[in-house]
């Protein structure tokens, strides 16, 4: 009984939390942002080295397309990524990346344009 | 719920511990209980055998999921960019010390006799592995790695008592080995344990940092939840140590099959504290 307890609860407890390791960071366009045009870039900062594996754009939930990550050589803080313009709608950033202290860190921020 | 890489991540943490701490543990159980344990030497060997290499397969494994993680891919795993970016952080050190460790492990434990001193190094180097990467080696401060080591050490001891205790309760011929060795368990675990708790306490306090963290956060809840079936499993081992081994000492037929069922339930126990520590580890944040 208590086993079973412990299983609700860790499964109820990991459905609200991301996949991997999280930090604080600041995007931009800020995460609900509402705007006139599409921006021609995308910018993530971290508060420590990361190097980004994988970022994903889906538009108006239908579009998705892996962003170009560029050259990149060691761990930085920021990253400035282009964005192909897709109109107005919802645009979702997916990204995925390795901190330096070797955690795989995610997360998600979207924007709106109208 | 974490998306198959993360469940895949908790899966093959779990198994790493369950692997490195047995194989580790068997090894310092036959060291320090040499002279109860010498007639189980080729029992003890075998199941060494197969928990370190479990944990060299985990350590692999988990090591080319880290890559699926980052690419939320199975092509993660094979990506030679991806594995040797990840071979230049933290966990590259650790798999490389984790490796060797578990080499001289299982090459003492294969050659037997004094090579087993080569074993209980490389099990200490094994557990070693899991101080150098994850929040402890990020406060990058060797007291605090100490506590994790001995923190580990002492649960390896305990795992590793668990097969031999309960292969020696199962028969009624090695019913006075496995009282003696009961009760010399309890004596070195009357003082090992607390200090595997305030081990656990010092890193939930410096890891954790604050009540409401601990009572707000997933990470502080499963940790929770791991601090709950931790007293459950302390409540099993004082029964053993206060009415199961004396039952044995004094000759009751029923006491060693008795202490196996409560053997049974502690590893139940350690089943679920391996699988908790293996979430909050893997997916979890820590509060502070």
């Amino acid at each position: 009984m208590k086993y079973n307890f412990f299983f609700v609860m860790v499964s109820t407890f990991i459905g609200s939390t991301a996949l991997a390791h999280s930090e604080k960071e600041s995007m931009t366009p800020a995460n609900g942002a509402v705007l006139e045009v599409v921006p021609e870039m995308i910018g993530l900062r971290f508060n420590d080295g990361m190097r980004l594996t994988k970022v994903e754009m889906t538009h108006a939930e239908t579009h998705t397309e892996a962003l170009d990550l560029g050259a990149q050589s060691g761990f930085v803080k920021e990253f400035s990524l282009p964005l192909t313009p897709m109109g107005p709608g919802m645009y979702h950033i997916e990204w995925r990346g390795l901190g330096v202290d070797g955690h795989p860190m995610n997360g998600v921020f979207s924007f709106e344009v109208k | 719920m974490p998306d198959i890489w993360g469940q895949a991540a908790v899966a093959t943490k779990f198994l790493l511990y369950l692997g490195v701490l047995t194989s580790a543990g068997l090894v310092l159980c036959r060291q320090v209980f040499s002279e109860q344990l010498a007639g189980l030497d080729r029992f003890l060997r075998v199941w060494a055998v197969f928990f370190a290499l479990l944990a060299a397969a985990m350590s692999f494994l988990g090591f080319a999921v880290r890559g699926a993680v980052l690419m939320d891919d199975a092509s993660g795993m094979t990506d030679l960019a991806i594995l040797a970016l990840l071979w230049e952080t933290p966990p590259g050190d650790a798999l490389l010390l984790r490796l060797l460790g578990l080499g001289a492990l299982l090459t003492g434990v294969v050659l037997g006799g004094r090579w087993l001193w080569v074993a209980l190094l490389g099990s200490l180097l094994a557990i070693w592995s899991f101080c150098e990467i994850g929040h402890v080696a990020s406060e990058d401060r060797l007291w605090f790695q100490s506590v994790l080591f001995g923190h580990l050490i002492v649960a390896a001891f305990w795992i590793g008592v668990l097969l031999p205790l309960h292969k020696l309760s199962g028969s009624a011929d090695t019913l006075r080995v496995a009282a003696v060795l009961g009760h010399r368990f309890g004596q070195v675990a009357s003082v090992a344990v607390p200090l595997l708790l305030l081990a656990g306490v010092v890193m939930t306090w410096r890891l954790v940092g604050s009540l409401p963290a601990l009572l707000g956060t997933a990470y502080g809840l499963t940790l929770l939840a791991k601090i709950a079936v931790v007293t459950l499993l302390l409540a099993l081992a004082a029964i053993n140590k206060t009415r199961l081994v004396p039952a044995l000492q004094s000759g009751e037929p029923k006491a060693g099959p008795h202490l196996a069922r409560s053997i049974s339930l502690e590893w139940v126990c350690i089943g679920v504290i391996l699988l908790a520590t293996a979430v909050f580890t893997s997916i979890l944040t820590v509060p502070s």
